[in-house]
Order: structure tokens, then sequence, then C-alpha cells
């Protein structure tokens, strides 16, 4: 089969040393990223995405994406210890793994999360081997107003399915496509919103927006809190493995978890928080036992774990095969891409071989890295989830300090970042939801493109988005996205003429 | 202001104007061709129109008596402002003075505010993560970051 001939050709590519290195570098910091609150991967991947620009492409990537997914695993551990998710994803797994820990069962906890994790990134990365190269080819028959109507599709989903309200999300992609476009215009090259600075003349840079948002954001927000002390169960962790009857519990979900997690991420907009949300609920209505749910059933673990990381394979998707970023970190990574002059797309699979299927490969052996991580050294993930919030705080802020100014060697991207921190901050207290804007600050400039190209090649009519299959067919299914908040008031509606007419 | 959303409405309803009359300047152009301010006219005017909703729904949610100062209820911004003008300072003068005096003066300060650790702790924290970050980034990852005064 030509899969397995590539798939070993990817494995030759990610066990290079230097591959191998890079890729466990990659995990070691996502665990971390992932144990530590207040530090998420979004601002972890932009912090380091500069320090990478030395090494390979296909080795930053390799990193990169290992910080992403290795997050994952470690968000865990704070869930279950100390009732603390380090990662939005992993906020389910406090519901019944915390109990868990109660109980004196932390260590099958932290193992089943970790097995789950382990076996449903397995069963992903498979799936994005399968599915990745069928969907390139079908891409490559998309023209520049199919792009565009993926683009407007890409984010709506992710405004509907972001927390909170979608009117505030909406604000905010339309905001990120105007930052997305500062700057010099490609075709007139004239400067838009530059206000007269010559740092805006090549853009917003993704970065210092990045970090700002989310790591500055997050660590105003934390200083102005009182001092709370976390507390850390004191469990000896005897036993991680589970035991048989652990196992049968949890087998099903985590492969109903895979499979769900999987397909959710592809979608744009937080697949991997959705994902482990409805996977908890999917097993709590599968189980024999629902009442268990959320005084520490092992299957409320084992599920959610296992769709928010293969979430994470599945978000990939989009992006190798259409260049289309599904959620920030995404974002970040085609911005990656981009710097090192391999634009994603239908063609990466063919013109870049050995970073599409080297970093597929790369995410197998990672999983397999994490596994070895996470089982034997959580004891030193415990210890680090005792530094304390006033020694971290300094030091993560001077990792972003650092992080913006080797951009370029320019203060003025510090500022930029503090800017955008403040704004990020006020946009938390205000609850907006920053994913939005980060995600059409990226797309934006592609908008821009593919709607100028569409229009140029229908002479000005913009029916074009309505004459061709793909584009109606797509627009379609925003409209009804848009539509479908207000559909709750209907079912409503219905109901009270449904009881008006029984009584 | 009665609640949040009001406010925040109606400020993005200020960089909403701001942005599509800006883009007007910067050239619509027509359909056929066009222009640099075409997609940030279009971002601009969705918004606008976005935010006023913003704002009319807020008249409906009654229940929702949340000012302005209520977001600070209980916690305490001023550290947030002494953060952000510590960092604000730190940028100004990271070129003049270099990476090694302004890291340090910023962690000793930063280390304090929410620890109660002794001077002598906090100045040995300080120089230990100053001089650390200094061999991570400057001497490993050639981050070539500002000398200052110092030379180096």
């Amino acid at each position: 089969m030509d899969i397995f001939h590539h798939i070993f050709f990817g494995l030759g590519v990610a066990l290079q040393p230097v591959n191998l290195l890079f890729c466990f570098t990659g995990v070691l910091i996502g665990t971390l990223v992932g144990v530590l609150p207040g530090l998420g991967p979004v601002a972890a991947i932009s912090l380091l995405l500069p320090a990478t620009f030395r090494a390979s492409p296909v080795a930053s990537i390799i990193m990169l994406s290992g910080i992403y997914y290795g997050a994952m695993y470690g968000g865990s551990t704070t869930s279950i210890l100390v009732n603390i998710p380090g990662e939005a994803a992993s906020v389910v797994t406090c519901f019944d793994g915390y109990q868990m820990a109660r109980k004196g069962r932390a260590g099958p906890a932290l193992g089943i999360a970790a097995f789950a994790s382990f076996i449903a990134g397995t069963l992903a990365v498979v799936g994005l081997a399968f599915m990745a190269p069928p969907l390139a080819a079908m891409a490559l028959k998309f023209g520049p107003p199919e792009y565009f109507s993926l683009m407007v599709l890409g984010l709506t989903v992710l405004t509907f399915l972001a927390g909170g309200s979608m009117l505030k999300s909406l604000m905010m992609a339309c905001f990120g496509v105007v930052i997305g476009n500062v700057g010099l215009d490609l075709i007139t090259a004239r400067p838009r919103f530059t206000f007269g600075l010559d740092i805006l003349l090549d853009g917003v840079g993704l970065v210092p927006v990045v970090m700002g948002l989310f790591g500055i954001s997050e660590v105003l927000l934390n200083v102005e809190e009182k001092l709370s002390q976390r507390e850390i169960l004191k469990t000896k962790f005897k036993g991680l493995l589970p035991n048989l009857q652990d196992w049968k519990e949890s087998i099903w979900p985590i492969l109903r978890g895979s499979g769900l997690g999987f397909f959710l991420g592809i979608l744009p907009g937080g697949g991997a928080v959705i994902s482990s949300f409805v996977s908890y609920g999917m097993e709590k209505k599968l189980s024999k036992h629902p009442e268990e749910f959320g005084k520490g059933a092992i299957a409320g673990v084992a599920g959610p774990e296992a769709a928010n990381n293969s979430a994470t394979a599945g978000a990939f998707i989009p992006l190798l095969t259409l260049g289309l970023p599904s959620n920030a970190v995404m974002a970040i990574l085609l911005g990656a891409l981009m710097i090192y002059n391999m634009p994603p797309g239908p063609r990466l699979i063919t013109s870049h071989p050995n970073l599409f299927w080297g970093v597929i490969s790369s995410m197998y052996i990672g999983n397999l890295m994490l596994l070895v991580l996470n089982l034997p050294l959580i004891g030193v993930w415990v210890k680090i989830l005792k530094v304390p919030y006033p020694v971290l705080f300094p030091l993560i802020l001077l990792f972003c300090l650092i992080g913006a100014y080797s951009l370029n060697n320019n203060p003025a991207e510090i500022g930029l970042m503090l800017l955008f921190g403040v704004l990020g901050y006020l946009m938390k207290k205000l609850k907006y939801d920053g994913a939005p804007l980060v995600l059409a600050m990226v797309l934006g400039p592609l908008m821009d493109n593919s709607l100028r190209q569409s229009l140029l090649m229908s002479g000005g009519s913009g029916t074009i988005f309505f004459t061709r299959p793909i584009c109606l067919v797509i627009l379609g299914v925003v409209a009804l996205i848009l539509l479908l908040p207000v559909l709750p008031l209907i079912s409503r509606l219905r109901k009270t003429v449904e009881k008006t007419e029984e009584n | 202001m009665r609640n949040t959303d009001q406010s925040s409405g109606l400020f993005w309803l200020v960089v909403g104007i701001g942005i599509a009359i800006s883009s007007l300047k910067y050239g619509f152009g027509t359909l056929h061709e066009p222009g640099p301010g075409f997609i940030t006219f279009f971002a601009g005017a969705i918004l606008i129109i976005l935010s006023f909703a913003l704002f009319l729904s807020s008249f409906k949610n009654r229940e929702d008596r949340s000012n302005l100062q209520s977001l600070w209820a209980g916690l305490d911004p001023g550290k947030v402002l002494y953060v952000i003008v510590l960092l604000v300072t730190y940028t100004l003068l990271l070129k003049p003075i270099g990476f090694l005096i302004s890291t340090f003066f910023l962690l000793s300060l930063l280390f304090r505010i929410k620890g109660t650790y002794r001077l002598k702790t906090v100045f040995f924290m300080s120089l230990l993560v100053t001089i650390g970050s200094y061999i991570i980034f400057e001497i490993w990852l050639k981050a070539q970051l500002p000398k200052g005064v110092l030379g180096f």
C-alpha cells in the first residue's frame, strides 16, 4: 500500500537524531506548559517560534506540534491532582479525575489519562495519514471563490463553537480581519492603518499579538487576584497502571472519544475543548451507571482525555491539506510555515513530503515519548506544580519580553505585545474570546486576496459565490450556522403552540 | 452606563466607525477592481452593525446590572497598573541600559509584587534568573539582546 510506504518514509525522517531531539524537546515543553496553569500552548508556541528559526523547518514544526499535543497530556495532571485545569481542554477531566484522586485513586486516574491520550493520539495519527492525501487532491480543484467561502465558513464555525456570546466572537473576527490587513497593500503598495509607524509597514506580527492576548493578559488577571494556596493532594502514586476492571470500563469510551475528537478536531474552533465536553456528555448518556459521573467514574476521565488528544491531530487536517488553520495554534503553525517559505495547502504533501510525513510520523513517536514521560515522571510534574505563583509569573513575563524582542531585535515589538496584553486583559474581563481574533488575523490577508481575485475573475459580479456549486454549498452551511442560535427560539415557539393545542 | 455590554458595545462601535472611514480614505475601489480599503471597509461596517446589536441587546438583559467597576470588585487592579508601568518602563530602558541591568531590576520589583520574600532572597533569585536567561538566550540561542552600558 502506498500509504504505508509514505509512513515508513515519514518514520525515516522523524527518527533522524536531530528531529528526535526536537520532538522530545517539544513534548517536554508541552507537558510542562500543560502542567503550569497560566501559560497555554498558544503562548508557548509563539514564544518559542523565534527560537526555532535557526533549525530546519521540519525539526521546528515537529517541535511546535509536540508542544501542542504535549500540553494536552500535561493539562490532565493538574486537573486530577489540583482540580485546576492546566488547559481549557482538560476542564472536563477535573469532574471525575479529581474525585478519583480524592478517593485515593489518583494513580489509575493519571494512568488512564495517559493511556487514553496515547491510544487516541495514535489512532488519530493513522486517521490523519489516511484522510489528508485524498482531501488535498480534492482541494486542488478549489479556486479563489471556494477558498474565500471556506475561510468565511471557518470563521463562522469558530465563532459558533467558541465559548460565550456569538455576537462578541463575530465582532472579534471582524477586528481580526482588520488587524491582519494592517501594513502595505500587496497590490497597490499603499500603507493601511499604519499610523505613520514603520514597525507596522510589514503588518502586525502574529507572535506579539498572541503572546499579548494569551500570555500577558493571563498574568495580569492572576496578579490582581488575592493569593490562593493551591492544594495538592498528598497521595502516594502507587500503581499508576489501571486494573482490568478500569480497562473494561474505559476501553469503549477511549475508542469513541478518539473517533469523536478526530472529527470534531477537523472543524474550526476549539476542537479539543468542545470534543472533551461532548465526549463526557456522550459517555454519561451511554453509561450503565450515569449517577457515578462526577463522583469518580473512570470513563469520565478516559473518554474526554482521548477526545482532546485526537482532536489535536484532527486539527492538522485543514491546515496541511487546505492551508486553513482551524484554531489559534494552527494559525501560528501556518505563520511558521509561511516564514519557512512552505505555504501549507494541497500541494504541500507533494512538494514537501518530508515535512508532511515527517511531522505526522513524529506525532506517533511523540505520543510514545509522552507515555514514557508522563507515567514515571508524574512525581517531577507534581513538584513543578508546587512552584509558587509569585515566582512563576515574573518568569512567564520575562520569557514573553525576550520572545517579543528577539523577533526583530526591536523594543517596539514588546510595546505591541503589551498593547495586546492590555487589550486581552480587558477582553477577558468583558467576556470577549481571543481565538476568533487571532484566526481572523491570519486569514485576513488571505481573505482579502481571494476576495479580490474572485471579483476580478467574475468581472466585478458577486454572483460568482452563488453560481459555483461548492461555494453555494459552503455558504449555505454558513447561513445555516448563523441562523442556528435563532433555532431554539423556533423550537420553544413550537412547544408553546403544541401545549396550547393540547389544552 | 448600566452594564458592561453597553460600554464595550459603544467602544467597538466607535472603533468600527473609525475603521470604515479610514478604509474609504485608503480607497474602496470598485467591484471590478477592489481597492486597498475594500475588505477592511466591510469588516468595519459589519463591526458597526454587530456592536450596535450588542448595545441594543444589552438593554433587554435587565438582570445584568454589572457595571465596569464591578469587574474589579474584591480584586487589586493597582497591581495590574503597577505591572504595566514596570513593563513599559522596561521596554523604554531596555536598549539604553541593556538587558542585564534592566532585567535584574525588573525581576527584583516583580518578585516582590505577590511574594513576601526577604530582600536578600529577591536579589538572589533575580540575579540567578537574569544570568540564567542571559546564558540561554544570548549565549546558546544567540538572540542578540541589547548590550547597553555594560557593553556585553
